[in-house]
Parts: structure tokens; C-alpha cells; sequence
């Protein structure tokens, strides 16, 4: 598979959620360059160019992860603690949607550097709204550092609908 | 010598010597009391001194008459010699006359000169022959005048030879004829007178021979006189002394005989005076005694009117009244006599036994009352008539009060003594009634007290031992069962050396074959002065206790290991109930955001296109899920105030309040409310989870006063309650609440009032207990329907006994 720039890689097991994420950020024009992967193993496999992304390139990260704690053969949290714990994945935006608000997730996620935690509101538009905000933030707000080696454009964007 | 001479005189007259020795043993008998016999004395000294001469004087005799025979022997014997010496002298004067003669004859004849020389010497022996003769014959005046008739014969012979020799020499001249017949007469003269010489001597030599012999044979016969004389003296001498030996041991063995008997006479004799003496005196105690009876006795005498009529010193003694006062005055009237019992029956007894004795009152003269043995004797006249009555009375009140004083002290003494045993009984079954063992041993380890339970517990009594060998003798063993106590260490021994101790032992002895634990306490006994006197032990059995121990730890163990068990249970169940508030969190949060999400896509992409039933129905699908999103939310919040750990510190609790109602402001919005907020104080709390107390009760108040214009909310607290913790209160003017479901108000999901009154998931209250409980508080809370409702609250800080079970048995998740 070949990965050019791309803006967001959202980690949802559920399709019913990941369906709403993509809506609300569909809705927020931030849908351009969204690439979704349904577990932590293939989550790791995409952040560390290996596997079925062993084309991909460190020089053209994700510019932010929308990482879901509860995923099927590694946890979110997992997968936290070894992209936090690479150099070359360490200045990569992840951004914790969950459902839970367990203090222990909330700490452990701080402590293994997690740049933001949030939890999914019941109500569809608060959801809309906080991710929105989320993807705004950290896709135009925030200045992110100057990534090694020339940026190129993903040739596909991954794109559901 | 002197007891011979004695018993000789003794012997003398032996009828004599047994009186003359009972005298003597007699007088010396009498000795004590009377002179010696000095006539006898003298008489046997005279005896004595009488036998004593005589023998003495025979003695002399007997020597004397020898002496002066045997001196007349010797004188005769020398007169003897003397007679013969004068024989040979007369001989020797013959013979040499007749040689002088011969050889001047011879000579005158012959002329031979030889013959002369010899003529010469021998007529010069004759001269001097004759004058020995005369000396040697001086004693005897025969033989001295014979001598003078031969001297001048001899004279005449020596001249005629002389003459012959001369006219020989001169002339030549032979003797003629004549010459020769003178010289044969001269020569027959000389030899004439010689011859009576020689026979006078004879005789002398014959008489004095004679005599002699009889002075030989007086002195014989003297000697043998005085040796037989001697031999039966000595012999008497023999007799005598064995004699008096003999009596003089029958003397001493009678002598002894009689002493002890004298001593025996004296000892009767002085026995007898002795009790002579002690008889007299107890005759002269007695007499004494009834001196002094008679003198402290009081005696008057009255008449059968009772008037005195004999009133002795005794009696004015006793009474003080002297004779004038009293005689004549009727005695019951001056003594003010109380009588034991009427008089006229003490008077009936008199008259019929004539005595009557009684304890009587009397008052002296100066107004003391005394109490009198009294003893009245009638006295009758020679015809029976009473005339007299003596009455002796002795003053008994002394004895009386110290008999009063004696019942008292008796009654005293009888009732400590009584109350004395009462308590030894009630001790003595004290300490048999006691289930613990109790001993007491004094200084030296000698027990002094075992009481029953000792003897049950310890399986044998008191025994009378040291204390080196109690351990061995009760079998008592250290904790590890087998190890003797070491006696110096013995609770009882240290308490005797002054050491209150306590300590535990295991017994085992021949009684006690199972053995038994005991704990023991001793203590030292202690004297009034503070000195240790010994010590007491008491001790129970605590085998069972011991087993109940062990037991118990056994149980405590298994508990222990099951409450690990549980607790490991528990955290597996905790795990799984986090498991689960998780999921719920997770799992049941996510399909309600789906079908928030996709109604909510529906009523936008839809929409137009939908019937407004339709419509209708989706709003209420948003509505329920919103609901059940805020439910979940806050089930979650509850759980995690349980499993939230305590971070107690000082927090000022007025900037918690002014956040919430920050928080609170959406709510306010258009409405009129009135805040009055007290300064609170400074408390030891979690300010995290107080936060949420306040936000709840806030939220309260402000929703049940919805209707209240203005709403008035109180925020304040009472310093000084029941225990020491701040009371906070949260008071609103809102609806109130009937006190009766006051119960209900803290209760999960117990809600007063119908939802569409007033929104609440019947959490919030529920949420707020649980918070104050954590902290250790109260909650409580006072409400009436209209009139508005006030909670209060207390934060026992640091008090988190309670919050641990929370803690464990609380879990979930929002």
C-alpha cells in the first residue's frame, strides 16, 4: 500500500463508531486524508511501516491518531506505550477517543504520553463538536514538527464511502 | 603406842569399854546441846598414864637390874684377876726371896762372881716386889698387916744374905753352921708368911668366884623374867588392839548408823517445823484475811423496827454517818434503801429462816449510791423472840460497775469474735468457693495457706518442703512442657524475696498425668511494718483457655486464610466488577452514542422526508438515550466515589462552594436567587470529592426551589456538636419533603417526587452519603412539604475506618 501525506489515522474496532467519526469529521472537512485501521496490531504494523504497510515511510507520519482504547488483539493502550516509545514514532499527535473515563486509563494514557484524552459524549452532537474541535486543533492549529525527508502526497486516500 | 596403853587399860576392865564408848558417842550426840564428860576423860587419861609408869618403872627395873649385874660381874671378875695378880705376886716375892738367898748362899760358898750379878738383880726385884705387893694389897688391911710381919722378914733374909755376900768378898769367909740354920729359919718364916698370904687370898679368890656366879644367875633369871614379862605384854598388846579395832569399827559402823539416822531425825524434824511455820502462816493469812474482811465488812445491828442500835467504825466507815447520826434512826430511811423486792416479803423470809441475803442501794451520808451485799441474821432472845437483826453489808459497787464493764467488754469481745469468725467463714469459703488456686507460704517457704481450688488445680495439697523441691515434687515444667522450672525462679519464690511477678507454667505430676496449665500471679506478703513475710501465689488453670487459644488461633488462622481466600476473591470479583464498569463505560456509553448518533443522522439526512410522527418518535429515542447516558454517567460517578482513594488536607471549603455555583450559573439563568453563604471554617477533607457533595446538595436546592421567587439558599455551619465535627448545612425555601420518607432520601434511585416535576436519577443524594461517609461523617437531613428542607453534614477526617469496606465492596465506572 502505498501512503502519501496523509492527516489522520483513526483506530476504531466498531463500525458503528467509526461510522460517526468519520461522519463528524466528514462534516468538519477534515475527511480528506483519513486512514482507518480496525485493530491495535494493524495500527502498530501502520505506525511502524511493517506488515501489510512495510511500504509505508517514517518520513511521512500521520499527522494526528484518533486511538480507541478497546481494540481487538492489542489495546489501545498498547499501542500508545510503543509508538510514545519509539523515536520515530514518539512525535506523532495521538488523541485517546473513548468511552471510558477510568481514572487509570486517564493516568496511565498521560504517563505514557498521550497528547490528548478524550471521551466520546453520548449525545451525537457534542460527539460531532469534540471531535471537530479535535481534528481542527491539531490539524491547523497546532504546528507540528518539520517531519525528516520530502513530503509527498498520498497517492490513495483511503475513504470508505 | 598411846591406843595400846589405852585398850591395855580398856582390856584392864572390859565391862568398861562399851559404856565408856556410848558415853563417848553420847557426848558427842549431845554435843549440840550440852558439854563434854570430862570425868570420864579424865579417868581413862589417869588409867593411861597409871599403865603407862608401871610399865615404864618394870622396863627400868628389868634394864637397871641388868646393868648392875652384869657390873658386879665385871667387878668380880676384875677382883678375881686382882686376887690371882696378888697370888702371883706373893709367889713371885717367895720365890725370889729363896733365889736371893739361895744365890747369896751359893756365892758366899763358891765365891763364884756370876752367882753375884744374878744375887744382885734379884734382890732389887725383891725390893721392889714387895711394894707392889703393898700397893697391889692396899684394899685389903689382913693381907697389909700379914705384909708388915713380911717385910722385915724379907728384910732379915736379904740382910743375912747380904751379910754372907759381904764376908764372903772381904774375908773369904764360909757361911759357918749358924749363918746357915738362921738362913733356913729366915726362909721358913718368909715362906710362912707367904703361905697365909697366899691362903687369905684363896679365900678372897673362892668367895668372889662364889659371888659372881650368883649375880650371873639373878641376871638370867632377871633377863628371862623381863623377855616372858615382854612377850606377854606384847601379846596382851595384840589382843588389845585387835580388840579395839574391832569395837572401833562397830563404834564408826555405828557412828555412820546414827548420823543418818540424827540427819533423818533432823530432816522430819524440819520438815515438820517447816510446815509447822507454814501452817502458822497460812493460819495468819487467814487470820489477816478475816482482820481485813472483818474491817472492810460493814456490820450494824438494829432492832425489829429496823432502828440502829449497834453502829460500829466499819459501819461509819462505809456510810460516813458516825454512831450519833445513825443509832436510833431507822435504817431503810438513812440509806434510802432500795430493795430487790418488797420489803415485807424480804421481811417473811427473814422471820421464817432467820437469814436473808440480797443486793441492796444504798445512799451515803454524803449522797453516793452504793450497791451492797447485804446479809441480815435474826437474832432471838432465850424464848425465841426476834429481837435483833445483824445486818453486814460490803460495798460491791466497784465490783458491780467492773462486772457492768466486764458483760460489756464480754459482749464486745463475743461479738468481734463472732464477727471475727463470720469472716474467717465467709474468707475460708471465699477461698473455697474461689476456681482460682490460692497459696501462701510464710518467709522460710512454709505453706500457711491451701485452698481447695489449689489442691483441684494442682492435683495434690500443701506438702512441707523447701522450695528447691517444689518443682520437682508438684512437677512443674516451663513453657516447653519438659523443662523443670528452675526454682529460684518460682512465682512464689520470687514473691517471698519481694518480687511481684506473673508468669505461666505447664504441671504435670503423678496426679496430673495429663498435665495442666496454669498462670500464676504472687506477690509479697507483707507484716504491718512493711517487712516481706512470705508470699502468695494464686493461679487458675487456663488449659482450657490455652486449648481455647489455640483454638482460636487455629480458627484465626483458617479465617485468615479464607478472609485471604475471600479477599483474593473479592479482588478477582473488584476486577471483574471494574471489568464490567468498564464495559458498561465502554460497551453500554457506546450503543447509546449510535443511537444518539444515528437518530440524530436520521432527523438531519431524513427529516423532511419523515411524517411528523416520525419525527416525534425519534425525539423521544434523543430524549432516552440522553437520559440513559446521564444515568450511566452518574452510576459510574457513585462507583468511582467508593473505589476513589481518600486524599485528606485543610481545604477552604468557601471557594469550593463559590465554584460550584459557578458550575451551577447555567441553572440560575432567569431566575431570582438569594445566596447566603457563611464563612465555613478550614477542614481536614477531600476537597475532589466534597466538591461533589456540595454540587449535589446545591443543585437540590436549587431545583426544588424552582418555584421560589426568590429562592433563598443557606450555606453555613454549627461550630460545637455532640462529637467535636464542624455540622454543615445546605438549607433552601424550596418544596420541602414529608419527614416520613426521610428514610428513603439517600437510598440509590429513591426519588419523592414524579420525574416530570423535577428531573434526577435519585443518585445525587445517594453519591453525597457515600461521600461523607468516606471521610467518617454523618449525613442527615429535615424537611417539611413547602417550607423548604435542610441537609447537614459532618467530615470526621482521617476517620477512614469505614471507607475501607467501601472501598472494597464499591466498584464501577462512568
Amino acid at each position: 500500500m502505498n501512503v502519501g501525506e496523509l492527516d489522520i489515522l483513526l483506530v476504531e474496532d466498531n463500525q458503528d463508531d467509526m461510522d460517526l467519526a468519520l461522519h463528524a469529521l466528514r462534516r468538519g472537512n477534515l475527511a480528506n486524508n483519513i486512514f482507518v485501521v480496525r485493530d491495535g496490531e494493524e495500527a502498530l504494523d501502520f505506525l511502524f511501516c511493517r506488515g501489510a504497510y512495510a511500504d509505508r515511510s517514517f518520513a511521512l507520519p500521520p499527522k494526528l491518531v484518533l486511538l480507541d482504547l478497546k481494540l481487538p488483539k492489542i489495546d489501545g493502550m498498547e499501542v500508545l506505550k510503543q509508538a510514545k516509545g519509539d523515536t520515530r514514532t514518539r512525535t506523532i499527535p495521538i488523541v485517546i477517543m473513548t468511552s471510558s473515563k477510568e481514572e487509570r486509563d486517564l493516568a496511565e494514557s498521560y504517563k505514557l504520553g498521550v497528547n490528548s484524552y478524550i471521551q466520546k459524549p453520548v449525545d451525537f452532537d457534542q460527539f460531532r463538536d469534540t471531535v471537530k474541535s479535535v481534528g481542527l486543533y491539531w490539524l491547523v492549529t497546532n504546528q507540528a514538527p518539520v517531519a525528516d525527508g520530502s513530503k509527498q502526497l498520498a497517492g490513495a486516500t483511503h475513504d470508505p464511502r | 603406842m598411846k591406843p595400846i596403853r589405852q585398850v591395855l587399860l580398856a582390856d584392864g576392865n572390859p565391862a568398861d569399854s562399851g559404856p565408856a564408848l556410848e558415853a563417848l558417842t553420847g557426848g558427842r550426840f549431845q554435843s549440840c546441846g550440852m558439854s563434854g564428860d570430862a570425868p570420864i576423860e579424865a579417868k581413862l587419861q589417869r588409867r593411861i598414864t597409871g599403865g603407862f609408869m608401871v610399865a615404864v618403872l618394870l622396863t627400868f627395873l628389868m634394864g637397871f637390874s641388868s646393868w648392875r649385874n652384869a657390873r658386879l660381874a665385871v667387878d668380880d671378875a676384875g677382883w678375881v684377876s686382882h686376887t690371882y695378880a696378888v697370888m702371883d705376886a706373893i709367889e713371885l716375892t717367895s720365890k725370889h726371896v729363896i733365889e736371893v738367898e739361895t744365890s747369896a748362899r751359893t756365892f758366899a760358898l763358891t765365891g763364884q762372881d756370876p752367882l753375884l750379878s744374878h744375887y744382885e738383880t734379884v734382890r732389887r726385884t725383891v725390893a721392889a716386889g714387895v711394894d707392889a705387893l703393898r700397893h697391889l694389897a692396899a684394899d685389903n688391911p689382913n693381907q697389909q698387916q700379914r705384909l708388915d710381919v713380911l717385910e722385915p722378914q724379907v728384910r732379915a733374909a736379904l740382910d743375912l744374905a747380904e751379910s754372907m755376900v759381904i764376908k764372903r768378898r772381904q774375908r773369904h769367909a764360909v757361911p759357918g753352921a749358924r749363918d746357915i740354920l738362921e738362913t733356913e729359919r729366915l726362909m721358913d718364916a718368909v715362906h710362912a708368911t707367904t703361905e697365909e698370904m697366899r691362903a687369905e687370898e684363896m679365900r678372897l679368890l673362892i668367895r668372889r668366884t662364889q659371888r659372881t656366879e650368883t649375880g650371873r644367875r639373878l641376871t638370867s633369871l632377871i633377863i628371862v623374867a623381863g623377855i616372858l614379862v615382854g612377850a606377854g605384854s606384847l601379846a596382851l598388846a595384840r589382843l588389845a588392839v585387835n580388840r579395839e579395832i574391832d569395837v572401833s569399827a562397830r563404834g564408826r559402823a555405828q557412828v555412820v548408823t546414827l548420823n543418818a539416822e540424827l540427819e533423818q531425825r533432823v530432816e522430819q524434824r524440819t520438815a515438820a517445823l517447816e510446815s509447822e511455820i507454814a501452817v502458822r502462816q497460812r493460819a495468819e493469812d487467814v487470820l489477816r484475811e478475816q482482820a481485813q474482811v472483818l474491817d472492810s465488812a460493814q456490820v450494824f445491828v438494829r432492832d425489829m423496827e429496823s432502828r440502829v442500835v449497834f453502829w460500829p467504825r466499819g459501819a461509819e466507815r462505809l456510810y460516813g454517818f458516825n454512831a450519833q447520826e445513825a443509832l436510833g434512826i431507822l435504817s431503810h430511811d438513812l440509806f434510802h434503801t432500795q430493795f430487790p423486792e418488797p420489803l415485807e416479803i424480804i421481811e417473811k423470809k427473814l422471820l421464817e429462816t432467820g437469814t436473808w441475803e440480797g443486793e441492796l442501794i444504798h445512799r451515803k451520808r454524803d449522797g453516793g449510791i452504793i450497791v451492797v451485799s447485804s446479809a441480815w441474821v435474826l437474832h432471838r432472845d432465850s424464848q425465841g423472840r426476834p429481837v435483833r437483826i445483824l445486818e453486814t453489808n460490803i460495798d460491791i459497787t466497784a465490783r458491780k460497775q467492773a462486772q457492768q464493764r466486764l458483760a460489756v467488754q464480754a459482749e464486745e469481745l463475743a461479738r468481734s469474735r463472732q464477727e471475727l469468725e463470720t469472716q474467717t467463714l465467709m474468707l475460708q469459703s471465699v477461698l473455697d468457693s474461689m476456681a482460682e488456686g490460692l497459696v501462701a507460704a510464710d518467709e522460710t517457704g512454709k505453706f500457711v495457706l491451701w485452698n481447695t481450688a489449689a489442691e483441684k488445680i494442682l492435683g495434690m495439697g500443701a506438702a512441707n518442703l523447701a522450695p528447691q523441691g517444689w518443682t520437682e515434687h508438684f512437677g512443674l515444667f516451663l513453657n516447653d512442657t519438659v523443662t523443670p522450672f528452675p526454682s529460684e525462679q518460682l512465682p512464689l519464690v520470687r514473691a517471698i524475696r519481694g518480687e511481684a511477678n506473673t508468669s505461666e507454667m505447664f504441671v504435670r505430676n503423678h496426679k496430673l498425668v495429663e498435665g495442666a496449665w496454669i498462670e500464676v500471679s504472687a506477690g509479697p506478703r507483707k507484716s504491718k511494718d512493711g517487712v516481706v513475710c512470705g508470699g502468695v501465689a494464686a493461679f487458675r488453670d487456663i488449659t482450657q483457655r490455652k486449648a481455647d487459644v489455640r483454638q482460636i488461633q487455629e480458627l484465626n488462622d483458617e479465617l485468615e486464610l479464607r478472609v485471604a481466600e475471600r479477599t483474593a476473591q473479592l479482588r478477582a470479583a473488584n476486577k471483574e466488577l471494574e471489568a464490567f464498569s468498564y464495559s458498561v463505560s465502554h460497551d453500554l456509553r457506546a450503543p447509546l452514542r449510535h443511537i444518539s448518533g444515528f437518530s440524530k443522522l436520521l432527523t438531519e439526512e431524513f427529516g423532511p422526508t419523515l411524517d411528523p410522527g416520525a419525527q416525534h418518535y425519534l425525539d423521544r429515542i434523543q430524549a432516552g438515550t440522553q437520559k440513559m447516558g446521564l444515568l450511566v454517567d452518574e452510576l459510574l460517578n457513585l462507583a468511582k466515589v467508593g473505589r476513589h482513594a481518600l486524599n485528606a488536607h485543610p481545604a477552604e471549603l468557601n471557594s469550593v462552594v463559590a465554584d460550584v455555583i459557578a458550575i451551577l450559573e447555567p441553572d440560575i439563568q432567569g431566575r431570582e436567587v438569594q445566596w447566603v453563604i457563611a464563612d465555613l471554617p478550614l477542614v481536614d477533607c477531600d476537597p475532589v470529592l466534597v466538591r461533589q457533595i456540595f454540587q449535589n446538595l446545591l443543585a437540590n436546592a436549587l431545583k426544588f426551589s424552582r418555584a421560589r421567587a426568590p429562592a433563598v439558599i443557606q450555606v453555613s455551619h454549627q461550630e460545637d456538636t455532640e462529637d467535636g465535627q464542624p455540622v454543615f448545612m445546605v438549607r433552601d425555601n424550596g418544596i420541602g419533603f414529608n419527614m416520613k420518607y426521610v428514610d428513603k432520601l439517600f437510598g440509590v434511585f429513591q426519588r419523592l417526587h414524579r420525574p416530570e416535576d423535577f428531573e434526577g436519577t435519585g443518585i445525587g443524594l445517594a453519591t453525597v452519603q457515600r461521600i461523607v461517609q468516606k471521610h467518617g461523617g454523618r449525613v442527615w437531613a429535615e424537611g417539611e412539604v413547602d417550607k423548604g428542607a435542610a441537609f447537614y453534614f459532618t467530615l470526621g477526617a482521617g476517620k477512614q475506618a469505614g471507607s475501607k469496606s467501601n472501598a472494597a465492596t464499591a466498584g464501577g465506572q462512568s
